[in-house]
């Protein structure tokens, strides 16, 4: 038994002439309440209601949604076979004999991506710039932001779908639609850097009695150009990823190619496609990763620590 | 191109100093923040002032109160008679022409040229659309490569700022601030991010190159022996309130214990070099 123990015992224990002594039990009580090896009280178990309730509901969700598909459970042993049978067809014995039209079809492929971005990066890098706060009036920035946040939420497809019955079927569909549908992105991407700037050269030229573009010229772009360049390449690489997919709903390119060896069922030829969109996007990747890290690293800017 | 040798600025066209006001002035920045507690000073043209308090005390506040970068609550700020509290756009930008700055962190555009940089102190003087363009005019050029001549930084011209040392930085920063030709000249802690000896030197070109040109001088500072060496008088801050104005020089120990309300301690010197 611990010596405060004793003592607490000790007070318990000692009554004054008149009053009763206290009965074992009660004595014991106090006791065990106070030595730390006892179970203390627990505080009130928090709620799991809510918890239980969102598991069940989401539990509901994912019921519901298989059922309303009428998959038939049967069927799904045999598609690891069927995945295989095709994968044999595609790549067992690629078809290299349109390999000549592929690569032009791939040509035509990144120029819709680099125009794409090109149109993008040069429309973004002034709005996003407008967009920034402290650049723009507030009136601005919130319209351009929700312009943004619109352009955000529209896939690249469902756009080229809507300039299809513009401008035809042609690449430059493809690159227009790239272009709309990465400026919501790319715009946010420019304000944030514009935003994360360093504020000094902004504050100096403002001291100096420069206006806002004079700002925007000399201090902003100075100091954001390096991460502007390397958006503007990572703009590029989504791109020629994208620029595929826009080929299946008709813009031209090695998508358009794919999308009809498949519907002819060439499975060879789809195969062979199938390496060059793979190999051309990965090139670009490494190429593209490499300049942007190099441009990065470079950049780094070293800040100084300012106390007010 | 030729640069006329001149020794310094002395040659260089002055522009008048002006005389700076502040009337009760108080500054309650957003977050509830008091920096300036209803302060109120007169400053000749042509005085050499430091304004003395630690960190914290209202001295980047009071400053910036005179170009206007940071608004004021109440009260007035006057410089050479141009009322900065009610200027707003183009007459503020102007007004910011004729007062140089320079800060603690040089504030350099570090991947642009340092004539480039020293242009900046023209902008207030030329059109936005040739400065973005930079299509920089003869003048101007001729005035940003007198003001680094100044400062001894001439053959720097071609290099990008952020390959210079901090000393280098902080000369194309006063060059800047003299290319506009100012009639005041603010200093915001303008030698605490440089060490001990390249603080001496940048503190004589601020020094020298002001009083060339007769401006009026506003430097933030809170080290008391560089107070005392370069200034002609002192305003001491201590939480955004005035307690001291007096001669720098003759500034004792016991007012700088009060100014900061603590004993001296050594890092309140720079140290002799």
């Amino acid at each position: 038994m611990s010596r405060r123990e004793v003592a607490q015992r000790h007070g318990e224990v000692a009554p004054g002439p008149d009053e009763p002594v206290p009965s074992p039990g009660a004595v014991e009580q106090t006791t065990v309440t106070s030595t730390p090896a006892s179970t203390p009280a627990l505080p009130p178990k928090p709620s799991r209601v809510t918890a239980t309730l969102a598991a069940v509901a989401t539990g509901a969700v994912v019921l519901a949604a298989t059922a309303g598909l009428n998959i038939s459970w049967t069927e799904l042993g045999d598609v690891p076979g069927r995945v295989v049978e095709y994968l044999l067809l595609m790549f067992a014995d690629p078809n290299w004999e349109k390999l000549p039209r592929a690569l032009f079809e791939t040509w035509r492929s990144i120029s819709m991506a680099w125009l794409g971005a090109i149109g993008c990066v040069v429309v973004s890098i002034p709005l996003g710039m407008l967009a920034a706060s402290g650049m723009g009036p507030a009136w601005l920035r919130v319209g351009l932001r929700a312009i943004f946040a619109v352009i955000r939420a529209v896939p690249e497809v469902i756009i080229a779908l809507v300039l299809l019955t513009v401008t035809g079927l042609t690449p430059f569909t493809g690159a227009l639609a790239l272009g709309i549908a990465g400026i919501g992105t790319q715009s946010k991407w420019v304000y944030e850097a514009v935003e994360s700037a360093p504020t000094g050269a902004t504050e100096a030229v403002r001291a100096a009695g420069g206006s806002t573009a004079e700002i925007a010229r000399w201090a902003i772009w100075p100091a954001v150009a390096p991460v502007l360049m390397s958006f503007a390449l990572y703009r590029c690489e989504i791109n020629i990823r994208t620029s595929a997919v826009l080929g299946l709903v008709g813009a031209g390119g090695i998508g358009s190619m794919l999308s009809n060896y498949t519907n002819y069922r060439e499975w060879d030829t789809v195969g062979m496609l199938l390496i060059v969109v793979v190999v051309i996007t990965m090139v670009f990747d490494l190429i593209s990763g490499s300049i942007r890290r190099r441009i990065m690293e470079g950049a780094r800017v070293r800040d100084v620590d300012r106390t007010r | 191109m030729t640069i006329q040798s001149t020794t310094g600025g002395a040659a260089a066209e002055t522009a008048a100093p002006w005389a700076l006001s502040l009337t009760d002035v108080s500054v309650t920045y957003p977050n509830g923040t008091r920096a300036l507690k209803n302060v109120s000073v007169h400053i000749e043209p042509g005085e050499i002032v430091s304004i003395v308090g630690l960190s914290g005390s209202g001295k980047s506040t009071l400053i910036r109160t005179i170009n206007g970068l940071v608004p004021v609550t109440s009260g007035w700020v006057t410089a050479g008679g141009h009322d900065v509290t009610r200027a707003r756009g183009r007459a503020l930008r102007e007004l910011r022409g004729h007062v140089g700055m320079i800060f603690q962190g040089f504030n350099l555009a570090d991947r642009v040229s340092v004539l480039d940089n020293v242009l900046v102190g023209r902008f207030a003087h030329t059109p936005t659309i040739r400065t973005v363009l930079g299509l920089n005019r003869a003048a101007d050029r001729e005035l940003a490569l007198r003001a680094l001549d100044s400062v001894g930084m001439l053959e720097k011209v071609w290099t990008r700022a952020g390959a210079l040392s901090g000393g280098q930085k902080q000369r194309v920063a006063i060059a800047r601030a003299l290319s506009q030709e100012p009639s005041v000249m603010l200093a915001d802690e303008p030698v605490a991010s440089l060490d001990p000896p390249t603080a001496h030197a940048v503190m004589n070109d601020l020094a020298r190159t002001s009083s060339e040109r007769g401006l009026t001088v506003l430097i933030n500072i809170h080290l008391m022996d560089l107070a005392r060496q370069y200034t002609q008088r002192m305003i001491g801050l201590r939480d955004g309130e005035l307690v001291y104005d007096g001669p720098a020089a003759e500034a004792t120990d016991a007012d700088f214990e009060q100014i900061y309300g603590r004993p001296i301690q050594g890092r309140d010197r720079l140290g002799s070099v």
